[in-house]
């Protein structure tokens, strides 16, 4: 018996540190990122790399204020982030609970549209883009970008909601009419509430999504719209060994993902499962 | 005639025209941001547009596709594809399941890993590539390359040759979405009902019985899912790959992704990278029809 | 008053391939507490649902107080429903739930608060208001959706089998209060239930249905002790009556070689009929056909005797029995004047004087 408890100790205890090293794979390239953001140049060039150094905080205010100052870039990402989630809760919502609820013409080939429009690889519509958006010389706008921040988001959150929207008992709907509620009350005042939570993991992936954007963002966008991820890559190919500065910058441009993503760890993982826990039932 | 009209009446009375209300604007948007746009590509792979040479300009019919067969670097690029999607995916769904039914046996402290486990996915693939390219891998700087020499080993250009380079993104996306993966499966893991564990345990199956012949089937269709969305992902990967080696060194890590993005944005040839991209279309497209196929569980399985 | 007369005439609906409604034809008078009672899959849900407006007939016309209401949508419709699962709103408090009706009318807001009180009273959860649902129990859930549903005046009260999700003794607790409840609100209710016990306690008059059509309408005690066919004599009572074949000549019933004189005279030609008759009208005679005892069940207040009767199982309730073993012989003989005759062919009742 104790022989057996010792054995299952052991395991344990390897399991541990077998899953602890993963662990560490990680976490350590963020941790490493933000030693380094505390380097001074020097420091950073060190080889091999010193852990012991003095920490300067000069890095974050060049980021900042400085020189390399992404407040611009902050807000870019913001603006476009903040915009392309409200318009695409706005249209998904509703439409998810149309695809879920109601009767509607060709609903089927609707619902496979959606879906096939988000196997689209990126890059095939970043190239049609570029040749609409120059015509009409909206390169470089705001409402360009959010434009074709729909593309990926809203098939998506369709996708996402209506899920959520199957999982409100028909009742719901059925004592609400009976109430004498009208199609469009029942939608805001019985539904929607009820799918709260399914829409802040839809706002959270979205926002996430559109945050951390890129190719079209680098394409498409220019001086005036020039999120956070392109000014990132450009700090690397303009400045090429300013990796203290870079690793203080590319922290705070990620500071609200990654705070949105420890703070709503649980409808992340949510949003990530909802798709393999129910997907294996649906056809 | 009268039927007609009173089988829209009671609940569904007004029913389509609010359902239409309710999808029209969301469906025309995707019309206009998506359609018209998907419509524009296909339409320009038939031309030569060019904006370096804007004077060649005009209908080339098939040409960009006869020319795309004869191309050397899209077969490469192809294969790129194939190499870095087979491997990443296999690479997550093999480590995300093992470190999955790793922690499962942890009895306490799962919230750490799955916090952990949550920062790669949300950041910006730009940013881990290019954290990859420095702070990880760059020579004479980089973590990884300091560990290969401190170990012994002879140094690595790990961006900067051919191989190494493919490896290294390779590792990289891995290292990014392996949470995706360990999270899905580790959240399906503890959605299994314990009476069957508890079954096979009185029914004498050892350990690995009960993961090969309860957990594997159990994680079936979360399997399944996680391949079809990382596939779709790692074919369309682009961000990571584009920070920490551009592609390069030459067409060494091109995926096929890339090579329409250059040869449209950097060689401006925007025809024949709609070509391209047509194919990238076509390729997922076919890709995620067979594994939809795979997903749905046919009926000889079911009754046999 | 004399509103909430509802008329269902020759309703038909269809899923499918699937008959759930076969011309139900239905009159259910005004203030009347009418209880549709029949197995699962039977229609008698779907019936209620297409008197809310869910479920619309593919044939047939529903009027209310003579308004054509067949396919006017449920809000139209100014009837109230508790459902099964209850459908409280999970986001709203006790109080909102309550309110919606009064809102979604466009009550002013003075006179709602009063009225949501009002009705919270009635059902005794008045200490409850500011809970969610989600925060309360089985029963106080059941209690909310009665409040939702009686806050306003509705033409139609339906209740979707409203105890069914209570354990068994706040069933027998709150059936109580429902029929008072009922009986103070002065509207047309009715009532779908699987539980037979339900219906006959809670009804004025009930519907039985059976795959789709309804067998028998009728008081409880009509229902009860003139089941109109076969299969409601089968469906009625519990244990519902044993039913025997036998041979009719005049007067004289024989089972199985075994003569009952009638007291009355059957209005048949005589030959193979179905004797029915009720465990508690079964006596143990000596002179009696002789029947083996397969298990004796005791019930507490009566002994419930299981009576293999050739093949046929014949269930018998005696206030005592003291039994030598199974396998023993117990004999039996029917009480005349509880025994209820059915033509077997047609499956109907043959009537008889007591009718």
């Amino acid at each position: 018996m104790s022989l057996h408890r010792r054995a299952a100790t052991r395991r344990k205890v390897v399991l541990m540190a077998v899953a602890a090293a993963l662990l560490l794979v990680w976490v350590f390239p963020l941790i490493w990122a933000v030693i380094v953001s505390f380097k001074s140049e020097s420091d950073v060039l060190a080889y091999p790399p010193t852990v012991f150094f003095e920490p300067i905080g000069r890095n974050y205010e060049d980021a900042l204020f400085g020189d390399f100052s992404i407040l611009d870039s902050l807000a870019t990402s913001a603006i476009v982030s903040v915009s392309t989630t409200v318009l695409t809760i706005v249209l998904a919502v509703p439409a998810a609970y149309a695809f879920a609820r109601l009767k509607l013409p060709a609903k089927k080939s609707i619902g496979f549209y959606t879906l096939a429009t988000q196997m689209v690889p990126p890059v095939g519509l970043v190239i049609p883009y570029f040749l609409i958006l120059n015509k009409v010389s909206m390169l470089d706008t705001y409402t360009g970008m959010i434009i074709v921040y729909l593309t990926f988001s809203l098939p998506f959150a369709i996708w996402l909601m209506v899920s959520y929207m199957e999982d409100i008992p028909f009742e719901m709907e059925e004592a609400a009419f009976l109430d004498k509620a009208t199609r469009w009350q029942t939608l805001w005042h019985i539904i929607i509430p009820q799918v709260r939570g399914g829409i802040a993991v839809t706002v959270i992936f979205v926002f996430l999504n559109a945050w951390n954007e890129f190719l079209f963002a680098v394409q498409l966008g220019g001086n005036t719209v020039r999120p956070v991820t392109v000014a990132m890559y450009n700090f690397v190919s303009v400045e090429q060994t300013l990796w203290a500065k870079l690793s203080a910058a590319a922290l705070i441009a990620m500071l609200p993902v990654v705070i949105i993503g420890i703070a709503a760890q649980k409808q992340i993982v949510k949003g990530l499962t909802i798709g393999a826990v129910k997907g294996g039932g649906r056809r | 005639m009268q039927g007609r009209v009173n089988r829209e009446g009671g609940v569904h009375q007004g029913e389509t025209r609010f359902a239409l209300v309710l999808t029209a604007p969301g469906i025309l948007v995707l019309l206009v941001t998506t359609t018209f746009p998907l419509a524009y590509l296909v339409w320009s792979s038939f031309q030569t547009i060019n904006l370096a040479m804007p004077f060649l300009d005009g209908f080339a019919g098939v040409q960009n596709y006869v020319d795309m067969w004869y191309d050397a670097r899209f077969w490469h690029a192809l294969g790129l594809t194939g190499i870095y999607t087979v491997s990443s995916v296999t690479l997550q769904v093999a480590i995300g399941l093992g470190l999955a039914l790793m922690v499962m046996q942890i009895p306490a402290g799962q919230w750490i890993f799955r916090i952990v486990a949550i920062l790669p996915i949300v950041l910006a693939p730009v940013v881990v590539g290019l954290f990859w390219r420095t702070l990880m891998l760059a020579p004479n700087f980089g973590m990884i390359d300091f560990l290969v020499q401190w170990l012994g080993f002879e140094q690595i250009n790990w961006l900067g040759a051919p191989t190494p380079a493919l490896i290294s993104v390779i590792v990289i996306h891995t290292w990014q979405w392996t949470p995706f993966a360990f999270l899905v499966f580790l959240a399906s893991l503890a959605s299994l009902p314990g009476d069957v564990y508890e079954a096979a345990r009185i029914d004498r199956a050892n350990a690995l019985q009960r993961f090969w012949h309860i957990t594997l089937p159990l994680l079936r269709p979360a399997i399944v899912i996680v391949i079809i969305m990382r596939a779709m992902i790692s074919l369309h990967a682009f961000a990571a790959i584009f920070a920490a080696t551009g592609g390069g060194p030459g067409t060494a890590s091109e995926i096929l992704n890339l090579y329409a993005f250059k040869t449209s944005f950097v060689e401006l040839n925007f025809g024949y990278g709609s070509a391209l991209a047509v194919a990238l279309l076509v390729i997922t497209m076919a890709v995620s029809g067979i594994l939809f196929y795979v997903r749905t569980p046919r009926r000889r399985e079911a009754s046999a | 008053m004399s509103k909430g007369r509802v008329n269902l005439k020759g309703i038909y609906k269809r899923f499918g391939n699937f008959v759930a409604l076969k011309h139900i034809d239905l009159d259910i008078k005004p203030v009347e507490f009418f209880a549709l009672l029949g197995p699962s899959g039977s229609g008698k849900t779907t019936t209620l649902r297409m008197l809310a407006g869910l479920e619309p007939p593919d044939e047939g016309v529903f009027a209310v107080d003579g308004e054509d209401v067949t396919y006017a949508p449920p809000g139209k419709r100014d009837i109230a429903m508790v459902f099964q699962n209850y459908a409280l709103y999970p986001h709203m408090t006790v109080r909102d739930n309550i309110a919606f009706p009064l809102k979604m009318d466009k009550v002013p807001a003075a006179e709602i608060e009063p009225a949501v009180v009002r009705a919270a009273e009635r059902v005794h959860i008045e200490h409850l208001l500011h809970r969610r649902p989600g925060q309360l129990s089985g029963g106080q859930q059941q209690r909310c959706a009665l409040a939702r549903a009686i806050v306003r005046q509705p033409k139609l009260f339906l209740l979707d089998e409203p105890l069914s999700n209570l354990d068994a003794q706040l069933r027998l607790q709150t059936r109580v209060e429902l029929k008072k409840l009922q009986r103070s609100l002065n509207v047309t209710s009715i009532y779908v239930t699987h539980d037979q016990e339900e219906a006959m306690t809670l009804a004025d008059r009930m519907a039985v249905f059976l795959d789709g059509e309804i067998l028998q309408v009728g008081t409880p005690d009509e229902v009860f002790n003139r089941p109109r066919t076969i299969a409601v004599a089968s469906f009625i009572g519990s244990p519902p009556m044993n039913l025997l074949p036998a041979k009719l000549d005049g007067r004289r019933l024989v089972v199985d070689g075994h003569v009952t004189e009638l007291p009355f005279a059957p209005d048949h030609p005589g030959g193979d009929v179905t004797m029915g008759i009720r465990p508690s009208h079964v006596r143990i005679d000596p002179d009696g056909l002789p029947t083996r005892l397969y298990l004796s069940e005791n019930l507490g207040e009566s002994v419930l005797l299981n009576l293999y009767l050739g093949e046929y199982l014949v269930k018998v309730r005696v206030a005592s029995f003291a039994s030598a073993g199974d396998d023993e012989t117990v004999p039996i003989s029917f009480e005349p004047d509880a025994i209820h005759l059915f033509d077997t062919t047609s499956g109907l009742r043959i009537r008889t004087a007591q009718d």
